[in-house]
């Protein structure tokens, strides 16, 4: 069997690092304003292009830019000034859906990736693309048996996408789903005239709605169940029918979750394609990455549609149900490189011996450890509380952006 | 009179307000997002004291505005 590219997200520097860390093989991230997830807070800027693809290929991993929104005329200029740094910097690819991009990135000779916004269904609609680009991101509404129809018919005929080689296929793996296919939703905009479309999803679907009857007015509560909001799509269990699909890419969905659940996520997946490609894979094993893959965000697990589930399966909560969360409790304040030790001030909550502490910092990524012993303003202690400062055996560099968290558990809760 | 005001880097370029007060915005073709006309830039943030006449309409603007960047006060 070919490797698989294990395609992790990348919403900032922190979660950059830790998909590196956590053994991905390639990472997608968006800039400015022109991405799907234009609304989250910790965008990355047109002048960070330059550090992310520096560190990419210091980590060995490729670096693909998400340019999949609607585009107007006024986009033009920023889009092409986008181009110019992702033709400059070397980075691998651009995932796209609108035309204007692809004839861009065509005419600059860069790499195309057809976005799963553009509902690639069938063997047609991947070979008219493949004029264009290398790799299609499939509807994530299809089955495993309509995938492998497509990657086998690829082989057959002998598709070649625009670089030459054979057409890859993307899918996703892991993470939120939508309610609406391929995203094309309207519900955001409908009501706060956020278009999801470019990037401004306000996640409407994600609440519980009842039904009135007008006539008597009488209110139906929707099976206490949240009746747009998809669980969230994991295809760990199955992952070795993924690959019998002959899918190439293998992506994780993400890029608003922080260095902990990309780590923890991209951890289990390559843990797992390693463990396949040793003819190891059992359920013991499964046992294991499903608990871990438990511990960070998730609206519950399904495994979408692919092995042919018709209907969504939906989730009991609007929110989390994580068996672990993150606590905030403080920032990096120093850092002692010759003998790696952090130093962090703690400006909320407390901490105590025994307790699991979690860092997030864009060199270390994400690094999660149960402190034996804690060491408060330089000496042995039992307790920190708000103003002290602690100090740890940190791998790498500590920054002041560096945030130091309590995990807690949420089943004892 | 109140001022409108512009968090502009947190603007997503969607051209609401250009399309219901093109007296008062234009979409910069430069980074594509919106600019609020003879606004005084004030550290991040663009500021404009309104007419009379320019107000109500802006709040329909700040209302519409779908990552709420634009306020009136």
């Amino acid at each position: 069997m070919e490797k698989v590219e294990l395609l992790a997200p990348a919403g900032s520097f922190d979660a950059l690092t830790a998909a590196i860390n956590a053994g991905a093989d390639a990472v997608y991230f968006g800039v400015e304003q022109l991405n799907m997830r234009a609304r989250s807070v910790n965008s990355f800027l047109l002048s960070d292009i330059k550090e992310i693809a520096s560190r990419c290929r210091k980590g060995k991993i490729k670096a693909y830019l998400t340019l999949n929104t609607i585009l107007y005329d006024h986009d033009m200029q920023l889009l092409r000034g986008i181009l110019k740094e992702v033709k400059k910097h070397k980075i691998d690819a651009v995932i796209a859906s609108d035309i204007a991009v692809i004839e861009m990135c065509n005419q600059m000779n860069i790499a195309v990736h057809i976005s799963t916004q553009s509902n690639v269904s069938n063997i047609e609609a991947a070979r008219f693309y493949a004029r264009f680009a290398d790799v299609v991101v499939l509807a994530r509404e299809l089955t495993l048996k309509q995938i492998e129809a497509i990657t086998k018919e690829i082989k057959k005929k002998k598709i070649k996408g625009y670089s030459g080689e054979l057409l890859k296929i993307e899918a996703f793996v892991h993470g939120a789903l939508c309610m609406a296919i391929s995203g094309k939703c309207y519900l955001s905009l409908h009501s706060q005239n956020a278009s999801a479309n470019r990037g401004a999803c306000v996640q409407n679907c994600r609440h519980s709605y009842t039904v009135t009857d007008t006539e008597t007015k009488e209110e139906l509560l929707i099976d206490h169940e949240y009746i747009m909001s998809p669980k969230d799509l994991c295809t760990l269990p199955i992952l070795d029918q993924v690959l019998a699909s002959g899918v190439n890419v293998l992506k994780i969905e993400g890029r608003t979750k922080g260095a902990d659940y990309v780590y923890t996520v991209t951890r289990c997946y390559r843990e797992a394609l390693d463990s396949i490609a040793k003819k190891n894979f059992s359920q013991e094993k499964i046992d294991g990455w499903m608990k871990e893959l438990s511990t960070v965000y998730n609206r519950g697990f399904w495994e979408g549609y692919y092995l042919g589930q018709k209907l969504g399966q939906w989730s009991p909560v609007s929110g989390s149900v994580a068996t672990e969360k993150k606590v905030y409790i403080g920032k990096g304040t120093k850092y002692f490189s010759k003998i790696k030790i952090g130093e962090f001030l703690i400006e909320a909550g407390s901490i105590k011996a025994g307790d699991t502490l979690m860092i997030s910092g864009a060199n270390i990524g994400m690094a999660k450890e149960k402190l034996e012993t804690l060491v408060v303003n330089g000496e042995k202690s039992e307790q920190a509380v708000k103003g002290d400062k602690i100090t740890l055996p940190v791998s790498a560099k500590v920054t002041s952006r560096d945030k130091i968290y309590k995990v807690v558990s949420t089943i004892d809760a | 009179m109140p001022n409108i005001i512009h968090y502009r880097n947190r603007c997503i370029g969607c051209g609401i307000c250009y399309e219901l007060q093109p007296e008062l915005w234009r979409m910069s073709k430069k980074d594509g997002k919106a600019t609020l006309l003879r606004a005084v830039k004030k550290k991040d943030v663009y500021v404009l004291e309104l007419t009379r006449h320019h107000v109500q309409k802006s709040k329909e603007t700040a209302e519409a505005c779908p990552v709420r960047i634009i306020k009136v006060n």
